[in-house]
């Protein structure tokens, strides 16, 4: 069975934010709450490089691990979702997130911020896949349509790869082979456990 | 090219349709960031349903990969 | 409704120990934002969403899961590489973004802005309905009412000041068949003044390329770039203008393990990912380029056979470049010698090499000699005319080409004919009226035959004494379709000109800057125009290639289509059947296809004669079977063999199947597969030198050397007229009448000529050699002047050297300064060149620093559509403006406060935020193009209609920027100018 992964390949990044308004556009996602964006690290230096971050469905997700309420669950797939009706907006999982993925909507604290939003990786939540309730409260679902997280669809120059973990893995091989460089996939020794050796 | 690879892409967003004329849909009302439903009832999976595998490797997705490759 | 800006804090470290030894000290542009803007302007301009929108009641139904959703296929409207964009429709409702696999030019992707398109018809901050400013109001008021009224005050004015006293501003974002029909739509009101954006873009490239190779456009295409040994990036940064091209880029540079090459003032996205970095003083293009021809040909690593069959003049190119040794060009541009040489001799020996270039290049004084220089690079080293080679002008707006070669220009009829009579009589046949009746139209024969007044000194054609100005009156009255106000430099000036306009009308789904930077009070009109999105028509990107867009959604609220309110407009001002004589309307419709299908019949000088709306709708439908590099059909699919869009020139009639021309001047394909020559169009000899190309010819040329373009009377030498068909012939009797042997190739309506020359493998327009001297040109050899407002006065004359100058006009320059042009007259105006300059002696010291200006991925042009767009806004909240710590420190300024930048003329200032950065180098401050409605210090978003205002405004960077302009266009400067930064 597919693992579904994320793999940024920083040596295309251009921080574009394609990704970003994807997002936005496919989730109709409000203004403040940024399920997906760029890093920039050494910007406008040598070595300037950029990463789309988002939740990166991490394997024994430390956000699972701390949530007083266990509003996460894993699926079959290896994505990490929550039920926005348990959430409590404690906060607890943006301090356990290595990656800076949980959103509020509200400012406050002890739970005043309301409930926590990410990405879902184009997967929905608890609710029946595409119904309208769905989609209010988690965006569209893309993958129970047999299709891809749209970011990584509509990523400009083909930086920002989604899918089987072991394809993604490949392709990403591949083009390291064909250019002779590669800063490797990012983020993927904390998420996954792994590190992509080529 | 028409990749449409099980139907099911024309049902999430029929509801999108019908949320407003066209313009002026707001589109607050299509999600809610706070986890409101809108006023709509839940239509909870169960438990099995939730964790189930969804992705398929469908020409949609082939042609991802495709396009990811040189 | 943002996240805290501590926890933000706290998740950031925590991402930074995620990628331990990447992270660094300082910030980048979103945490600079973050830090900055959050919950200030984004906030602010948030709360006003729910209060001033108009929002209609949302029907908040249950699901309806009998509705399919339609895809819809059309382009993006944002910059000039094509993307495709897949809608899904529901109800009439636009509700998904698709990727678009099959589309060979982006396959799937989109920037920020192509991700976000679909925002554009959600329109929250649309202009709804037609407005009128009345006492500093703005007022509702109907379709109708508006219309009548602005015909009524045209009238008067073309009765009482000419047809001349009124500028229509025209738009790149145009589709063909608009930009076509408006600049049909200024002859039959009769002026040329009649421009678009193409004159701030590149208008210094098809001046300068076409003096050089024959046409002015990109010579090869993105796609193509995949194939290039070393790219060469100068005066461009497509990581953010053009990210799509950055796919194919990239995509190139790890295939062949190229060499990527970025020359910049500033280390741009794009210089990230290249394999070398060259910084150099802003404002010395052609010093660099000749500083690496001196490498070049000391080493002798010149293609001699391509100069010797194929080049004219490059004797004299090498005169000027042994005036650029490596010391001359360290002092003037600041890049060692090392850097320089390497540049040379990759470029010239790992080839296939490729010169890239944008708005760096030519919005300058020197634009025009820049790119120049830049294609005398490409030829002396034999980069052009063949596969990952050529002239790689990424182009801006979405459809800018073709606005530009459907002649939405004050100095030319479509497909680049000009303005003399012949070109007037040829487009009269093809529109079918009569040639005495259209000079009727005009004031005079003579200024039916003068280019009219560009867009960038329109202002000044408003406020210039009477005798300043050569035409019947100042400026009256101005129409604008679809153009920022914010996009052209000395705004202080501008705004005076605004406020004395009697009438001012402004066609845009936006009321752009134009509608609030002015105190006016009355006499403003604003029409909602609806989008791309929301009609049919075609575009052409900036490789040439044409693509049909079909209708996503009707227009929403109230707005009309460009070319329905042309007609409505053209039939108030006594025109419309004329105008519309071979063009359908049906109820106020115009049918669109019909737009196409004349210009076919006319644009044979340029190719636009093949692209039917039918073959392009093919096109679109069949996009999977186009090869990604080489954008050639597949054997066996319906289009096999043609090159996708069927990219200009696409010789003869569509009947003919002409397949495109993928890359310009490929002299080993045959002309009916896109082959290629250098055109002949400037004679077939000087001096004595032949003009024509010799010893080389296209693949199965039945003339194997030069020659000159087809007329009859060549036909007749060659005895190849009687191939041309009896009905050819009728037709070219009618056009020749007395003299049918002048009749040629680009004015014979039949196609015949070129018909006849393609089946004897020849190019219809001639083989002749590229032009290395450009001897109609001001400078016939590029040469370095530096800027108007430069820091190095120590380069320019002093003032007594320059009153020399001033006085004899043969007097040479200084040993050792380069000189600005002396002050002359062009386009019916005054143009400053020495004089200005002669300023920098005494506004260096105060001003110091350099200013130049760019692009951001999230914005484009004068910004006031993607600045409304939420999901964009979001992305860039702030004005800002880029400092080197350097300078900073020198005065005090700390990074995200607000500075004011002074500029040297009108007192002008901005007050922006400052982001320390060493992207600029020490001397060097940037601050991008798309900001409005700030104007010095002042937030004037209470004078937009309500519910119109972006969701971000700030100050434009133009409202500092200074007077200069390009002797051959107006191109102006927008990149080199001087300016100082205080804490405000």
């Amino acid at each position: 069975m597919a693992r579904l992964k994320f793999l940024c390949d920083s040596d295309r990044c251009i921080e574009c934010n394609a990704c970003v308004t994807a997002c936005k556009n496919e989730h109709e996602v409000p203004w403040g709450i940024n399920r997906r964006r760029v890093v920039t690290l050494n910007d406008g230096k040598p070595g300037e490089r950029s990463i789309s971050m988002a939740c990166m469905h991490c394997t024994d997700a430390p956000c699972a691990a701390v949530c007083p309420t266990s509003c996460f669950y894993g699926t079959a797939d290896a994505l990490v979702l929550h039920d926005k009706d348990l959430c409590i907006g404690c906060g607890y999982c943006f301090y356990a997130c290595p990656f800076g993925a949980p959103q509020y909507p509200r400012v406050g604290n002890f739970g005043g911020r309301g409930k926590m939003d990410k990405c879902t990786y184009c997967a929905g939540g608890p609710q029946q896949d595409n119904t309208a309730v769905e989609y209010m409260q988690y965006g569209s679902n893309r993958i129970a349509e047999g299709k891809l997280p749209l970011c990584a669809e509509m990523c400009s120059t083909k930086a920002l790869l989604a899918g089987d973990g072991e394809i993604i893995a490949a392709i990403y091989r591949e083009r390291v082979q064909q250019r002779g460089f590669g800063s490797g996939a990012w983020g993927w020794r904390t998420a996954y456990k792994q590190e992509l050796t080529v | 090219m028409r990749d449409n690879p099980d139907g099911k892409a024309q049902a999430r967003r029929r509801f999108l349709g019908t949320l407003g004329f066209a313009a002026v849909a707001a589109p607050a009302a299509a999600f809610e960031a706070d986890g409101g439903t809108g006023g709509l009832p839940p239509r909870k999976e169960t438990e099995a349903e939730r964790r189930a595998p969804r992705y398929r490797e469908t020409d949609h997705v082939r042609a991802f990969y495709r396009t990811n490759r040189y | 409704m943002l996240t805290r800006r501590s926890a933000g804090q706290a998740g950031r470290q925590r991402l930074a120990a995620a990628y331990q030894g990447l992270a660094s000290g300082g910030t980048d542009r979103r945490e600079f934002l973050r830090q900055a803007g959050l919950g200030g302007v984004g906030l602010a301009a948030l709360g006003t969403l729910g209060t001033q929108v108009a929002r209609a009641q949302v029907a908040h139904t249950v699901p309806d899961r009998a509705v399919p959703a339609r895809r819809i296929k059309n382009v993006c409207t944002h910059c000039s590489v094509g993307c495709s964009v897949i809608a899904e429709v529901q109800n009439g409702v636009w509700t998904g973004q698709e990727p678009a696999w099959e589309s060979p030019i982006n396959r799937g992707t989109h920037c920020a802005k192509g991700a976000s398109v679909r925002e554009i018809v959600h329109g929250d901050r649309r202009l709804k309905y037609p407005m009128k400013l009345a006492g500093g109001q703005w007022q509702r008021l109907s379709w109708d009412q508006a219309l009548d009224e602005i015909s009524e005050k045209l009238l008067q004015i073309r009765e009482k000041s000419s047809p001349e006293a009124v500028f229509w501003l025209g738009s790149a974002k145009f589709t063909n068949e608009a930009a076509y029909l408006f600049r049909k739509f200024g002859a039959f009101w009769g002026t040329n003044n009649i421009d678009h954006q193409a004159r701030i873009c590149h208008s210094t490239t098809v001046a300068g390329v076409a003096n050089t190779f024959g046409y002015g456009a990109q010579t090869n295409s993105y796609n193509d770039i995949r194939n290039s040994k070393t790219m060469i990036v100068m005066g461009g940064n497509p990581a953010e203008s053009h990210p799509i091209a950055t796919q194919h880029l990239l995509a190139g540079r790890e295939l062949n393990r190229s060499n990527f090459f970025v020359v910049d003032p500033r280390f741009t996205r794009t210089a990230a990912h290249a394999t070398d970095y060259v910084r150099i003083r802003p404002g010395t293009d052609i010093p660099v380029i000749w500083g690496m021809l001196w490498h070049i040909f000391e080493n002798g690593w010149e293609d001699k056979e391509f100069i010797r069959q194929r080049v004219y003049g490059m004797d004299e190119v090498r005169r000027e470049v042994t005036k650029w040794n490596p010391e001359e060009v360290l002092r003037v541009t600041g890049v060692p010698e090392a850097q320089i040489k390497r540049m040379a001799q990759v470029f010239a020996t790992q080839k296939p090499a490729t010169l890239i270039w944008c708005m760096g290049a030519t919005q300058k004084t020197v634009g025009t000699a820049n790119v120049r220089a830049f294609s005398i690079l490409c030829m002396a080293t034999g980069n052009v005319g063949s596969a990952g080679t050529g002239c790689n002008i990424f182009r801006g707006h979405t459809n800018v080409q073709g606005a530009t070669d459907l002649g939405l220009d004050i100095a030319t009829l479509p497909a680049y004919y000009g303005l003399d009579e012949a070109a007037w009589r040829h487009w009269c046949r093809v529109w079918q009226v009569d040639y005495e009746w259209m000079q009727g139209r005009f004031a005079s024969k003579k200024l039916m035959e003068t280019p009219g007044i560009p867009s960038t000194r329109w202002f000044d054609a408003v406020v210039l004494p009477r005798d300043q100005v050569d035409q019947p009156s100042n400026f009256k009255a101005m129409f604008v379709m679809g153009h920022g106000g914010n996009t052209v430099t000395r705004m202080p000036e501008m705004v005076k000109a605004l406020e004395k306009l009697d009438l001012l009308v402004v066609c845009d789904p936006h009321p752009t800057t134009y509608a609030q930077v002015s105190d006016r009070q009355d006499g403003t009109y604003l029409l909602p125009i609806c989008t791309n999105f929301e009609t049919v028509g075609s575009r052409t990107a900036s490789n040439r290639s044409l693509q049909w867009g079909e209708k996503i959604v009707e227009p929403i609220f109230e707005s009309r289509n460009d070319y329905d309110v042309m007609y409505a407009l053209a039939k108030r001002l006594g025109f419309a059947d004329e105008l519309f004589k071979n063009i359908g309307v049906k109820d106020g419709v115009v049918v669109v296809e019909d737009i196409l299908r004349e210009i076919n019949r006319g644009t044979w000088a340029l190719g636009y004669t093949g692209q039917s709306p039918e073959r392009l709708r093919l096109h679109m439908a069949n996009q999977q079977h186009f090869d990604i590099t080489t954008l050639r059909g597949a054997k066996g699919t319906p289009v096999e063999g043609e090159v996708y869009g069927l990219p200009w020139p696409c010789w003869g009639t569509p009947e003919m199947k002409h397949p495109g021309t993928h890359i310009l001047y490929d002299n080993s394909l045959h002309v009916k597969e896109g082959g290629g020559t250098f055109r002949a169009r400037f004679g077939v000899e000087r001096n004595g030198e032949t003009l024509l190309a010799e010893g080389s010819y296209s693949k199965g040329s039945e003339i194997q050397d030069g020659y000159p373009e087809f007329t009859v009377a060549v036909l007749k030498r060659l005895g190849w007229f009687d191939d041309l068909s009896a009905h050819e012939k009728e037709i070219i009797g009618r056009v020749g009448g007395e003299n049918i042997d002048r009749v040629s190739w680009s004015t014979d309506l039949s196609g015949g000529i070129i018909r006849v020359a393609m089946d004897h493998g020849c190019l219809p327009y001639g083989n002749a050699k590229a032009r290395a001297l450009a001897w109609n040109l001001p400078d016939p050899v590029p040469m370095h002047r530096e800027p108007l407002y430069t820091p190095r006065t120590d380069l320019i004359p002093s003032l007594d050297q320059a009153a020399v100058l001033a006085a004899d006009p043969n007097a040479p320059a200084p040993a050792g300064t380069y000189p600005a042009l002396r002050d002359r007259r062009g386009f019916r105006m005054p143009h400053l060149g020495l004089t200005v300059q002669m300023r920098s002696h005494t506004v260096a010291r105060e001003f110091p620093i350099i200013l130049t200006s760019g692009r951001l991925v999230e914005y484009e042009g004068g910004g006031e559509e993607t600045r409304s767009n939420k999901w964009l806004a979001e992305l860039q909240q702030d004005m800002f403006v880029e400092i080197n710590p350097a300078d900073a420190a020198e005065r005090g300024i700390r990074n995200a406060q607000y500075v004011w930048v002074l500029g040297p003329e009108n007192d002008a200032r901005v007050k922006v935020k400052a982001m320390i950065t060493e992207r600029v180098g020490k001397g060097v401050a940037f601050m991008p193009f798309h900001f409005g409605g700030w104007f010095q210090g002042e937030d004037r978003r209470r004078f937009y209609p309500p519910g119109t205002d972006p969701v971000v405004l700030g100050e434009s960077v133009n409202t500092v920027t200074t007077y200069g302009y390009d002797p051959v266009t107006f191109m102006q400067e927008t990149k080199v100018t001087l300016c100082q930064i205080r804490s405000a």
